[in-house]
């Protein structure tokens, strides 16, 4: 990297020279500084408190319905909405826009959710290898 | 606990594509959302994550740290490239401090777009300086904007210092063959990349 930019992003950016200095720890130290807050308390007003973490989702996962929303969604409108959106196999990050909740809020409840069986995660119907994805996307992005 | 009046889903018998994501880099107004908005087969979607900034550099044990709570957006498209594969296009949160969900974006990304401002074009270094060191593959899109003086591929490769083998291409974020171009320009760099005996 040239030195012109380094002296740019030092400028640009507070973190800058710890970063250069640490490697891979500058964004690992910068995310200690950020919590991501549940008012919703995960969608459990009945709380199981904090327990063990529930299940890590990514922005990809994909999650479908196990079941149909019941009663045990009454006055649980997050809950409900998930498990309405998700009928259909749905990446986490657009069971968030769909539901118009922040993403780590639907990440939090679905995690709960996958728990208490009322949500399953899923892979992908027929796996592929990566290369074999990359010239899939090549073909599908040429035919655009 | 599934109840005993529980249905099975409609879900359980669709065929269930692999997602997978691009990320769409830049400097705030470099035209991210443009781009993802001009190829995506959806009006792209959006959500945000929220965070609270604990006070940093104080001591807290007092108990009295100061928080503020700060709404980070994150708009995305999607292209479905067959049955078996749906791509995501993710633009990066504007701000350079959120590195936390770079991190997280780049995560399994097949590559990246560092969109690159001629006006600006400080405000990508963050992108590519990100890409060069988490080893994610990316291609430069110099988005011509109009009035932009016209610099040309190689001025830009020289001034951002990337390697010799990164693409950089000019484009037109709001024009959905030239984004197809970058895309493409992209993949096949990252498959390039992936057969040593045909890189170099």
């Amino acid at each position: 990297m040239s030195h012109d930019r380094r002296r740019a992003l030092a400028r640009h950016d507070k973190d800058g020279a710890d970063r250069d200095s640490g490697g891979d720890s500058g964004p690992d130290r910068v995310e200690e500084r950020f919590l991501r807050p549940f008012a919703v308390a995960a969608g459990d007003p009945d709380g199981s408190g904090p327990g063990p973490g529930p299940e890590t989702l990514d922005l990809l996962t994909l999650v479908v319905a196990a079941r149909t929303p019941g009663r045990s969604e009454w006055l649980r409108p997050e809950r409900e909405a998930i498990l309405r959106h998700a009928l259909r196999a749905r990446t986490v990050v657009e069971l968030a826009a769909e539901v118009n909740l922040p993403v780590g809020q639907v990440r939090a409840i679905a995690g709960r959710m996958i728990e208490d069986g009322s949500l399953q995660r899923c892979g992908p119907s027929r796996p592929l290898a990566r290369k074999d994805i990359l010239h899939a996307v090549l073909v599908g992005l040429r035919s655009l | 606990m599934a109840s005993a009046d529980s249905e099975p889903a409609p879900g359980d018998t669709e065929a269930i594509p692999q997602a997978v994501k691009i990320i769409i880099a830049g400097g705030f107004g470099a035209g991210k959302t443009t781009m993802v908005a001009s190829v995506s087969e959806i009006t792209p979607l959006s959500t945000e994550e929220v965070m609270t900034e604990a006070s940093y550099g104080i001591d807290d044990l007092g108990g009295v740290e100061e928080k503020t709570t700060t709404t980070v957006a994150l708009d995305f498209g999607r292209i479905t490239v067959n049955s078996d594969v749906v791509l995501y296009l993710f633009g990066t949160p504007g701000q350079d401090r959120f590195w936390f969900m770079w991190d997280e974006l780049a995560e399994g990304a097949l590559g990246a777009v560092v969109l690159a401002d001629t006006r600006r074009l400080e405000t990508c270094f963050h992108a590519v300086d990100f890409f060069e060191r988490r080893e994610v593959p990316f291609v430069v899109a110099v988005n011509r904007f109009d009035g932009a003086d016209g610099y040309d591929a190689e001025e830009v490769r020289r001034a951002l210092d990337v390697d010799a083998a990164v693409p950089v291409i000019l484009a037109d974020a709001r024009d959905r063959a030239s984004c197809r171009d970058v895309l493409v320009a992209l993949v096949t760099h990252v498959i390039r990349g992936r057969s040593p005996a045909l890189s170099g």
